[in-house]
Formats: structure tokens, sequence, C-alpha cells
């Protein structure tokens, strides 16, 4: 009989409700756009709360249960206290909702919200780090991870003093330090994230080898080094360091997108699956938001900065993240239900897992009300805006239906009932 | 006198697939040896097509398992990952490039 190491990988039981949660974040999140309007500009509390219920909710929900699974195989070492997840989800989630309530009805509730949530944060990040730390071999990713996780904590303590100078009236310049918050999450943890996983992920499932990985370096550097003149310049209150900071993670930004072109040419994988076909779109939205981040830094257009966000979460991170999820829940599930079989019956492979047309709906309606949305933000025109995001509800609709597809095959199946699958 | 072959060995871990790409671990060229001693025991060398890879453990342990299970006489299987050389498609039989679109 086939054995099975399992020292590495967290249960199923407890990484599941991360992608569930975070996929209804997700979901209940694109129909929350339809109360939002755009030309009410960034500092909008309706839109900071939907920012948050994203970022939170959606965002850091997935990426918290995708490391759980992968900072282990990455550093080849098992958690330090995986148990710890268990609580994980529950704060987050709670501590998201509260933050909500607080931006749009009750700001005196944000303070509390914002406290579930820093410490929901602070135990991810006490055992990320504790993880890493037993990392024997420190390659770029672990590198990309350890910054992240510190640029996180000092996003998250930032963000916390922020709510309460909304909901307590503690004195703080919140206009200010939304710039610092911003750049130390979205860049610091979300972006340098994304960087130093996908230099795992893309060769992997691409089964790319033998590329040049000399952009990948210079744009953490650059990175990690745009990211610190931010903090410092917000901390002094050097307006020019800051301009200067947005320059040098612009320019990551462009090797970074340089990298994926190697990685790209050398791949092996030439099949445009679900994975690649929302790779390529995240990727596209990545260089257009970029190149709109480069127009906004000239004047002062509020659509273009909103637009150059909306393309930067909307567009790379969120379809990142989705085309993952067609890749991470099928391994779960199989990795729960089949991996005991394997050598005893014949097993489905992974892209058996997922659902081909109900996926190949999801990113149509998802790309397609991304993009019609975000060019009604860019030129102002909110019937256009609405438009896209009707779109966008019925792509997160299939995603929602989607990552239930996946996480239910082979559910209650018998050992005989498993081999009509394949 | 051990009267093991490779092509026994090689020919049991035909039966291990790798669940992301759908291919035996032979044919996507990831066993490099295997070498057999007068005893009967068993060492295979092999390379896993990324660094970081979440089956790293399980592909291990299941060529260990397919050459214990499945040739006899065997003793102890000792499974070593190397790097070096590092794996890439051209290591992999014509039938797999070709259906991965490499060709």
């Amino acid at each position: 009989m086939f054995s099975i190491s399992k020292e590495y990988a967290p249960p199923f039981g407890m990484i599941a409700p991360f992608f569930v949660i975070g996929t209804i974040f997700f979901f209940v999140g694109a129909v929350l756009l339809l109360f939002l309007d755009p030309l009410k500009g960034h500092f909008d509390p309706r839109i900071a709360g939907w920012v948050h219920w994203y970022l939170l909710g959606f965002v850091m929900m997935v990426i918290f249960g995708a490391m759980a699974q992968l900072i282990p195989v990455v550093v080849e070492v098992g958690h330090h206290s995986v148990d710890l997840y268990y609580v994980i989800w529950p704060l987050l989630t709670v501590g998201t909702l509260a933050m909500v309530f607080g931006f749009w009805f009750v700001p005196a509730v944000l303070p509390y919200g914002g406290l579930l949530v820093l410490v929901a944060m602070l135990i991810y990040l006490y055992d990320t780090l504790m993880t890493l730390k037993k990392a024997e071999n420190l390659t770029l990713t672990v590198k990309t991870a350890v910054a992240a996780n510190l640029f996180l904590t000092a996003g998250i303590v930032v963000g916390f003093v922020m709510s309460l100078a909304i909901g307590a009236g503690v004195h703080v310049d919140v206009a200010w330090w939304l710039g610092a918050h911003a750049v130390l999450v979205l860049g610091g943890y979300v972006v340098l994230t994304i960087i130093g996983i996908s230099l795992i992920l893309l060769p992997m499932f691409g089964l790319a080898h033998g590329f040049d990985d000399t952009p990948v370096r210079r744009a953490f550097d650059l990175m990690l080094g745009g990211v610190i003149v931010h903090l410092f310049s917000s901390l002094i209150g050097f307006s020019a360091g800051r301009f200067l900071a947005m320059l040098v993670m612009l320019a990551a930004i462009g090797l970074y997108l340089w990298q994926i072109r190697l990685i790209y040419e050398k791949r092996a994988r030439k099949e445009n699956d679900i994975w690649f076909r929302s790779l390529a779109f995240g990727y596209g939205s990545l260089l257009l938001a970029a190149i709109l981040a480069v127009v906004s830094l000239f004047g002062e257009w509020e659509n273009v900065i909103l637009a150059s966000a909306w393309f930067l979460i909307m567009g790379f991170v969120t379809f990142l993240i989705t085309g993952h999820l067609y890749k991470i829940i099928p391994f779960l599930v199989w990795f729960e239900r089949y991996s005991p079989l394997v050598g005893k019956q014949k097993v489905p492979m992974l892209h058996e897992m997922y659902p081909k047309k109900m996926a190949d709906w999801e990113f149509a309606m998802s790309a397609a009300g991304v993009t019609v949305a975000g060019v009604g933000i860019l030129l102002g025109w909110n019937d256009l805006y609405y438009g896209g995001v009707a779109l966008l509800i019925v792509g997160a609709g299939f995603m929602l239906a989607s990552v239930k597809w996946m996480l239910s095959f082979g559910k209650g199946e018998n050992t005989e009932k498993g081999n009509e699958h394949v | 006198m051990c009267n093991i072959t490779k092509e026994q060995v090689f020919d049991a871990i035909r039966n291990v697939i790798d669940p992301e790409v759908g291919f035996n671990l032979v044919e996507l060229g990831l066993i490099y040896d295997a070498i057999i001693d007068e005893e009967c025991n068993v060492k295979v060398v092999m390379t896993l097509s990324t660094r970081g890879c979440p089956l790293h453990q399980m592909l291990t342990q299941w060529v260990k398992d397919a050459v214990e299970m499945r040739v006899p006489g065997v003793k102890n299987v000792e499974v070593e990952v190397v790097w070096e050389p590092e794996w890439n498609i051209s290591m992999a039989d014509e039938n797999v490039r070709k259906a991965l679109g490499a060709l």
C-alpha cells in the first residue's frame, strides 16, 4: 500500500474556510460595487469601506489560506504552530465586517474592527516569520516573504492608528498616512508576496526552466527600497521622497513584468487553460495600472488614480488569485480525498477537478466586467462603470459556484464511486 | 548476487503519475538513475520539475513504495532527490513534449 507524508501539509478542514469565505467576500464585494460612486474620489468612506471589505475579506483571506499551504513547501520545513490558522479566519472575518460597518455606518466601531484584524494578522505574522526563521536556504522567495510580512506589520499598525483617528478622535493626519498605509499593504505586502510566490508557481505550472532571473532580483531590490523610502518620507513629511519612491516602485513593476515575459518565453507547457488566461489578463491589467499610475504622478486627475487602483486590484490582484484558485483548490481536494488512494485505484488528474465551462464563463464575464467598469471610471462615465460591475457580478457568481463545485468533488464518495470520476 | 535490473525498477516507477501533468515520472525524465547493489538494495536518483513543488514528499514516497511493492526480491529502497543536472523539458519523452506543446 502506498503511504503518504503529511508533515508539511496543514489539514484540509483548516484551510478550506479561507477559500470559501474569501470567495463569498469576492461575490458580495462585486455586488457592493453597485452602491459606490467612483466620481466621489478615493477619500469617500463608502469606497474606503469597500476597499477593506475586498482586500481583507477576499485578497488577504485567500492569500493567508494559500500561504498556509505554500510557505512550508517553499522553505521545506513544517509550520511553527499551524493550529493558529484555526483562529485567524474567524478573527479576520469578524474584524473585517466590523471595520466595514465602522466605515459605512458607525465610525466608533472602526477601531474595534481594526483591533480584531490587527490581532488576526499578528497571529499570522508570528507563525509565518517563525516558520521562515527555520529556512536553511535563503532563496529570493524566502527573502520576499520576510520583507513582505514585515511591511504588512508596519502597514497594519499604521492602519490601526488611522482607525483610532477616525473612530476615536486620535489626532493623526489620515489623508497623509493613507498613502503610507496603501503603499505598505498593497506594494509592500500584496505585490511583493505575488512577486515572490510567482517565481515558484509560474515556472512550476508552466514548466519553464533556464530563464534569467536578474530582472526579478532587481525588481525585489527596487520594491524593497521604494517602500522603505516611502515610509520614511511619510514619517518626516517629505513629499518629494514619496514621489521618488513611487517612481522606484513603478520601475520595480516594469522589471517584474519583464521577468514574466522571460518566463513566458521559456515555458514548455503551451496550453491556454483557465490559469494561463487569468494570469495573462492579470499581467495586462498590471501593465495598464502602472501606465495610469505614471500618468497620475504628473497631474491631479482623480479618475486616473482610481482607474489605476481599479486595474491593480480588480485586474491584477483579483485575476492572479482567481486563476490560482483553479490550481490550489483541486490540489487540496486531491490531497485530502485521493492521495490516500494512489496505488490502490485510479485517481483523477488535477485538471479534471475544476468545472471547465463554468470557469470559462467566470473568466469571460469577469474580464469583460473589469475592462468595461475600468474604462467607465477612467472616463468618469458612471453608466459604463455600473454596466461593467453587472458583468463582474455574474463572473463572481460563476467563481463562487466553481469553488463550491471544486470543494465538493468526490465528497462523500467511497472508493468505488471515486473511480467514476476517472 | 542480485538479479534485479534497472529496467525492473524503472518499470515499477512508471506506475507513479504526476497528477498535475498526467504523465509518469519516467516518461517525464525525472528519474535519473537506479543503483542496485549486490544485496538487492536499491537507490533511486531522481529530480523534480521545480524546487518547492508541493508534491515533493508525496512523489518521493510513491517512488519508494512503487519499487518496494512491484520489484520482487528488493530489500531496502532509498530515494535521493538531486538538483543537478537541473531538469528541463528536453529530458522528457517525445510524447510528453508533444502533448504539452513543447515540440
